[in-house]
């Protein structure tokens, strides 16, 4: 691994969902690649097809043609190399925290002692630690979100996928999660494809930033971002790339009236 | 300079909680007294045999529980063949509607195939199969089933209706990981669904025990309280009668009590509350 291998290659994805009568474009002409270790956001407005980007990588969801290459191999369903984080933190409320870490690992058969140990491992990588035995409904929203992330980064997945994952979060809980994934980021080497209505988000944690349009959602430019962590949100290069992806989405949305 | 927080200590929270239990408690009390204040006034009002007043029937619940006469058995023997009775028909209920239910919420074909069936079953009141049953399966089997009838729809429409409300976003959580079908049915699925069947338990213990009455009417193995209550009647012994009402009543609020009991507990075991 010198961090330039291709893991994830898209190839002319398009995708649409019957709709009463017609059909509804939601992906077209999808095509990028990410490296091992990169943290890619992707930005669009509301209803352009992120989530079911997202969904195609994971295999949740078939597209309607093109090609998706994982690990080298096509995707034709959801695997293990790749791990998902929710928006709404889709956490099993009769699981304790450790339990959800742990699911991921019964359902790779694996002994309970070591899941146990793996699990611990993850929960005190995310900052939960004492918190084994709660259930979701006794943890903050944040600290859902933290078990969301270890119960994704328990099955040692190549690549982590996050669907607004700190969209349900109040601002300051937000900014505090940011700078504990790249801190993850950092001490698990993951890949991560992070989808995001937040610019200011996106500026401080990606090394690239995909621009999609309105719906049918295309990549309409990319920004490669090589400000040096930890990012200062009051920096004038900071300042000068949000500015600079905002007129780009309003100009998604003149387009788009 | 001192500093003013503001604060509940906690032996305030906790002298709070038992105020309102006690508060709860009086309006149960409350509500009994009236029930039975009511019951006294109309009956000394209409003043007929057939509706006795309270101490005679309270009178005749206690000499019941040594033997009614006339009839030569206890209300004690007669409660537990109704208890045992019911706890068959109950069973066999949850055995059969669990599994059922989850087809039918899990297979759109198995839903398409068997609501019409179960559609036109539903609405037949227990009471009315209890001359086929009592004809076609006797005197134990019979009655069992009546019950059986009882309790089992709402416990298959609880448990369609849970598996159809899992969250969608689970079962998504559970593919990522890899899960096959079989996997996500019993780690995610059936785990869903258990509030539901718990709802559906005590609902259909409910309506189970109502049916006991109708169950044991035309005759059932071992008496049981509605026979008590039937044949009191036709020797019109009315004060018993009554007394094997209010048996039925504080069994169904025992009953009633220990399904919202168990659906708790659950719920607490599963961390939902
Ligand atoms: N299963 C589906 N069937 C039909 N249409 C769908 C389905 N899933 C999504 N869509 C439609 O596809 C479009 C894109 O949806 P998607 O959820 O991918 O957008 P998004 O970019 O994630 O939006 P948001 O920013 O609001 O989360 C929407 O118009 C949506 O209504
Ligand atoms: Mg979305």
């Amino acid at each position: 691994m010198d961090g330039d291998e291709v893991i994830l290659s898209m190839k002319d994805i398009y995708k649409e969902y019957p709709k009463d009568d017609e059909i509804l474009q939601v992906l077209d002409d999808i095509s990028f690649d990410v490296k091992e270790g990169e943290l890619v956001c992707v930005l669009g407005p509301s209803g352009c097809g992120k989530t079911t980007l997202l969904r195609i990588i994971a295999g949740l969801v078939d597209k309607t043609s093109g090609s998706i290459i994982v690990d080298g191999e096509e995707v034709t369903g959801p695997g293990p190399n790749r791990g998902m984080v929710f928006q709404d933190f889709a956490l099993f409320p009769w699981r304790t925290v450790q339990r959800n870490v742990e699911f991921g690992l019964e359902i790779k058969k694996i002994p309970a002692e070591e899941r146990a140990k793996i699990a611990t491992e993850y929960i005190h990588l995310v900052g939960l630690g004492g918190f084994e035995k709660s259930h979701p409904s006794e943890l903050s929203g944040g600290m859902k979100q933290r078990v969301g992330i270890a119960r994704a980064l328990a099955n040692n997945p190549h690549i982590l996928l996050m669907d607004e994952p700190f969209g349900a979060l109040d601002s300051q809980t937000r900014n505090q999660m940011q700078t504990e994934l790249l801190r993850i980021q950092d001490e698990t080497k993951k890949t991560i494809i992070f989808i995001t209505h937040s610019v200011d988000e996106s500026v401080f944690l990606a090394d690239r930033i995909l621009i999609l349009s309105a719906r049918p959602g295309r990549i309409v430019k990319e920004y490669k971002i090589d400000l040096p962590r930890p990012r200062d949100r009051g920096d004038s290069d900071f300042i000068t790339i949000r500015k600079s992806i905002l007129s780009d989405l309003e100009q998604q949305r003149k387009d788009l009236l | 300079m001192a500093q003013e927080y503001l604060t509940t200590p906690i032996n305030k929270i906790q002298r709070d909680k038992w105020k309102e239990h006690i508060i709860k408690l009086g309006y149960i009390a409350i509500s009994i007294i009236a029930l039975i204040v009511t019951w006294w006034a109309i009956a000394v009002i209409v003043d007929k045999t057939y509706f006795p007043t309270p101490p005679e029937v309270f009178e005749a619940l206690i000499q019941s529980f040594d033997n009614v006469p006339g009839i030569g058995l206890s209300m004690s023997t007669q409660l537990f063949s109704s208890l045992e009775r019911f706890v068959f028909g109950f069973l066999l209920a949850l055995i059969t509607a669990v599994p059922l239910g989850l087809l039918l919420g899990h297979s759109k074909r198995a839903e398409m195939l068997f609501t019409p069936a179960i559609e036109i079953i539903r609405p037949i009141p227990p009471m009315a199969w209890v001359p086929l049953f009592f004809l076609a399966f006797g005197v134990f089997f019979g009655p069992i089933l009546t019950i059986f009838i009882g309790a089992f729809f709402p416990i298959l429409s609880n448990v369609v209706f849970g598996v159809k409300s899992v969250d969608q976003n689970l079962i998504d959580a559970s593919k990522t990981f890899g899960a096959s079908r079989l996997q996500t049915f019993s780690k995610v699925i059936f785990p869903s669904t258990i509030p539901h069947m718990m709802t559906g338990i005590s609902v259909g213990l409910g309506i189970g025990w109502m049916c006991i009455v109708s169950a044991e009417m035309i005759g059932a193995k071992g008496g049981g309280l509605g026979f008590i209550i039937q044949s009191c009647y036709s020797l019109s012994l009315y004060d018993y009668m009554f007394a094997g009402m209010v048996m039925v009543g504080i069994l169904g609020i025992l009953t009633a009590l220990f399904g919202k009991f168990i659906e708790n507990e659950v719920a607490k075991w599963m961390g939902m509350k």
